[in-house]
């Protein structure tokens, strides 16, 4: 049973990673070049909002990190995008809206967690603080700099849904 | 930091100046260039630069890199484990969902060139090595082979934790072939493949991908053989093919041998000319004279002329009954005959006579009273004596002919009924013995009455109506004419009957005898044993009455015109033979032939033939010169 839940949410969360990927690629090739090279250099020096939570960036550390906590923090990169998702249209259709599929996926990892052994521990403490602070991190930014705004976006957005994505599956592997 | 910018700005004095001093023509390096960064397994990551111009001069390649987060550059740990112009980083060095900003640098004693950014993220360089241990194999299905391949993930690839998850695909052909056969297998790691050709070698090759990344290399590539094994398909055929060229044969066969009759069926043959005689052989020779000869018919068309009076009857056998020859026997008695003339010629009626047969016996025995003077007098008379032999004949075809003689209008000498001329010789109770000389009486009357009708000038044939004056009035007339004539004479015994007059204001009413071309008379010669009566011709056109006539002797029988609706006997002579003329001035001279019996009725015509008039004549002389004949002589018949 386990596995079947696992199963649903990885292949929902793949799912939304190809979103954020085509959204991301549709907006590259809208650019101009020279708008591109300023773009990859400013963006290295921006953070996601999602920078403040730690989460394994290699293999190494993914594999040592126990399953709860995986499911811990893409319960948490999940939930901060929910918000910032709205001004994301994944098109027309209703099966592309980024975020009810992100309430959905957050939903099951919620059940993932709770099925797991220590579930209960860490889900009230975790969920509270972390809130707050997406909704003002990007109405802060300035508004002429929309296009330096859907770049970032659409980037972070992208490699979220892919950390949450490998997480899952490892979580799911293990 | 400052430590390696110094020494950055040493290393371009250097190499500017070095070519100066050395009056070489050298230059800093030209920009390298990073071509790739790749990932094999999302652990480790290596990224290979292309260098630029060196200047000539020894040309150093550094590579720096600073992550997303900090502003620290780091240098390239490995130049050495990927190769030449590489840099390997290895676990320890690569972070995943981080940026890495890579520059490549190129320096030499001149100066230095600095190649242009890359951002690397190391999720989305990945490129696995290609599945390994790649096995294909043939397995059979229900006698059907086909190729089961399968092979394993790349080994750095860590796709059993999940870190990475890959696709595969792979692709067939035959060794022959150019075109591949791609199928995708997704995350399986086994493959069939169908529908393989017998005996052909196959190529299989297997590549794969990960979920966000770039496709593997191919594989190395597996051959296989598959072997030759009979297709079910074929044998099915090979039968079918056997089968239908078997049934063709016979189809043909058959064919020929009926083929007369098919065609025949189908195509009829055209009929042919089928003439008889006609020889197609002939034809085809070209001798066009052989074959209308054969076509020609001795007799057709009748070349020769031949006289169209042979066509026509010339002579007919007139089978007379026994009636006719009583009649024929009464008729030579003229005894009977003039006393009924006699009695017939009372009648004074003379105005009847035009347009009543029935009357017209009558007339012209009563005109021949009368009307003395005319010369046709006689011919009445022996109109009248006719009717007078008619009436005395048994024959019961002499209807109103008899009953005009039995009647008193008889008596008027009138000859009126000219159809009981043409009745055939009433029979008479004569005794055998005077049928010649009745015979020959009539013979006489008729010759007499002929003249008597050419005594207008006219000819009989004029004179006499195209169809009135048929029977013999004159010598030409047909036997029955005699006796009735001599009848008529005896009937009217002292009447004149004119017949010539009569046969002109006669209409041809009730005489409706049949068209007679010629006024030909024949009279009866005689009557032979067989009962049959034997006519003779007698010469037309002759208006005078001299002499006895000749009695042909040859047999000539008059042309039967047909018998009307009182059995009369109608006749008519056909060809004329001879030429004599009736004796009628015999008659009138006081031949003393053979007459009637008391009877007026005077047969000029034979030598043999007496006439005895008893009636005065008067005036019969000048008829008899014009060939008239004395009707009143005529009556007189001598008892012979």
């Amino acid at each position: 049973d386990g596995q079947r839940l696992f199963s649903i949410a990885v292949s929902r969360v793949q799912h939304l990673h190809l979103l954020a990927q085509r959204l991301f690629s549709d907006f590259e090739s809208s650019l101009q070049t020279e708008e591109q090279r300023q773009l990859n250099k400013i963006f290295l020096q921006d953070f996601c909002n999602s920078d403040y939570i730690i989460s394994p960036i290699d293999k190494h550390e993914t594999q040592r990190s126990s399953v709860l906590k995986l499911l811990s923090i893409s319960y948490r990169l999940v939930e901060s995008w929910e918000f910032p998702s709205r001004s994301l249209s994944g098109g027309s259709a209703p099966r592309n809206q980024i975020s009810p599929k992100l309430s959905e996926l957050k939903t099951g990892i919620l059940l993932l967690i709770k099925a797991s052994e220590d579930g209960a521990e860490l889900f009230p403490d975790s969920s509270a603080l972390q809130l707050p602070p997406y909704g003002n991190y990007y109405q802060s930014l300035s508004a002429d700099e929309s296009l330096r705004r859907t770049y970032e976006l659409l980037a972070c957005f992208k490699k979220d849904m892919h950390k949450v994505e490998t997480y899952l599956t490892v979580a799911k592997c293990r | 930091m400052m430590k390696k910018a110094v020494e950055l700005v040493l290393l371009l004095l250097l190499l500017f100046f070095t070519p100066h001093i050395m009056g070489k023509r050298y230059s800093p390096p030209g920009k390298p260039t990073l071509t790739r960064c790749r990932s094999p397994e999302k652990e480790t990551f290596t990224c290979w630069w292309e260098p630029g111009s060196d200047g000539g001069l020894p040309t150093t390649h550094a590579l720096y890199y600073r992550k997303e987060s900090s502003e620290r550059v780091y240098e390239c740990p490995d130049y050495h484990t990927a190769g030449e112009n590489s840099c390997f980083f290895n676990k320890n060095d690569t972070s995943i969902w981080v940026n890495y900003n890579i520059t490549v640098v190129a320096t030499n004693t001149l100066g230095s060139a600095f190649s242009d950014p890359v951002d690397v993220d190391v999720v989305y360089i990945v490129k696995p090595n290609p599945p390994e241990k790649q096995t294909v194999t043939i397995m059979e299905d229900k006698g059907w082979p086909f190729l089961r391949v399968s092979w394993e993930p790349p080994q750095k690839a860590d796709t059993r934790s999940g870190w990475i998850t890959l696709i595969y695909e792979l692709r067939v052909k035959l060794e022959e072939e150019n075109e591949w056969e791609m199928h995708l297998a997704g995350h399986q790691k086994t493959f069939n493949i169908f529908s393989l050709r017998s005996g052909g070698k196959y190529l299989v090759e297997v590549r794969c991908k990960p979920d966000h990344g770039f496709w593997s290399e191919w594989s190395s590539t597996s051959y296989i053989k598959v072997p030759d094994y009979f297709h079910r398909e074929k044998s099915v055929w090979i039968l079918l093919t056997i089968f239908s060229a078997f049934i063709f044969l016979i189809l043909t066969w058959l064919l020929h041998m009926n083929s007369r009759s098919l065609k025949n069926c189908i195509l009829p043959p055209v009929p042919g000319p089928k003439i008889k005689g006609f020889d197609n052989q002939l034809l085809k020779n070209g001798k066009s004279d052989e074959i209308f000869s054969a076509l020609m018919v001795s007799n057709f068309p009748p070349t020769t002329s031949s006289n169209y009076e042979d066509l026509l009857v010339e002579y007919l056998e007139v089978y007379v009954p026994v009636e006719q020859e009583l009649m024929q026997e009464e008729s030579k008695d003229l005894h009977g005959g003039c006393l009924k003339c006699e009695r017939s010629t009372s009648d004074s009626d003379s105005g009847r006579g035009s347009c009543d047969s029935h009357t017209l016996l009558m007339d012209k025995c009563g005109e021949t009273k009368e009307e003395g003077r005319h010369t046709d007098r006689a011919s009445s008379r022996m109109l009248t004596e006719a009717q007078r032999h008619q009436k005395g004949w048994e024959k019961d075809t002499l209807t109103y002919a008899h009953g005009d003689m039995v009647s008193p209008d008889m008596s008027n000498g009138r000859v009126k009924t000219w159809p009981s001329v043409f009745s055939p010789l009433p029979q008479y109770s004569s005794n055998p013995l005077d049928k010649q000389s009745s015979l020959e009486m009539a013979k006489q009357h008729c010759l007499s009455t002929s003249s008597c009708l050419t005594q207008p000038g006219h000819s009989t044939k004029e004179a006499l109506g195209p169809s009135n004056w048929d029977f013999c009035l004159g010598n030409k007339q047909p036997h029955l004419l005699h006796p009735q004539t001599q009848v008529g004479r005896q009937l009217q015994a002292h009447s004149e009957v004119n017949i010539s007059n009569i046969g002109r204001k006669q209409a041809p009413a009730g005489l409706q005898s049949p068209a007679l071309r010629s006024t030909e008379y024949v009279e009866v010669q005689r009557v032979n044993e067989e009962d049959l009566v034997l006519l003779q011709p007698v010469v037309s056109g002759c208006g005078r009455i001299e002499g006895y006539p000749q009695m042909p002797k040859g047999k000539d029988y008059s042309k039967v015109k047909g018998v009307d609706s009182d059995n009369m006997l109608l006749l008519q002579r056909e060809v004329m033979e001879e030429d004599w003329c009736p004796g009628v001035d015999q008659e009138i001279n006081g031949g003393t032939g053979n007459c009637y019996t008391s009877s007026t009725v005077n047969t000029t015509q034979k030598p043999t033939a007496c006439i005895h008039t008893a009636m005065p004549v008067q005036g019969d002389m000048a008829l008899a010169m014009n060939g008239y004949v004395d009707t009143a002589t005529m009556c007189t018949l001598p008892t012979c």
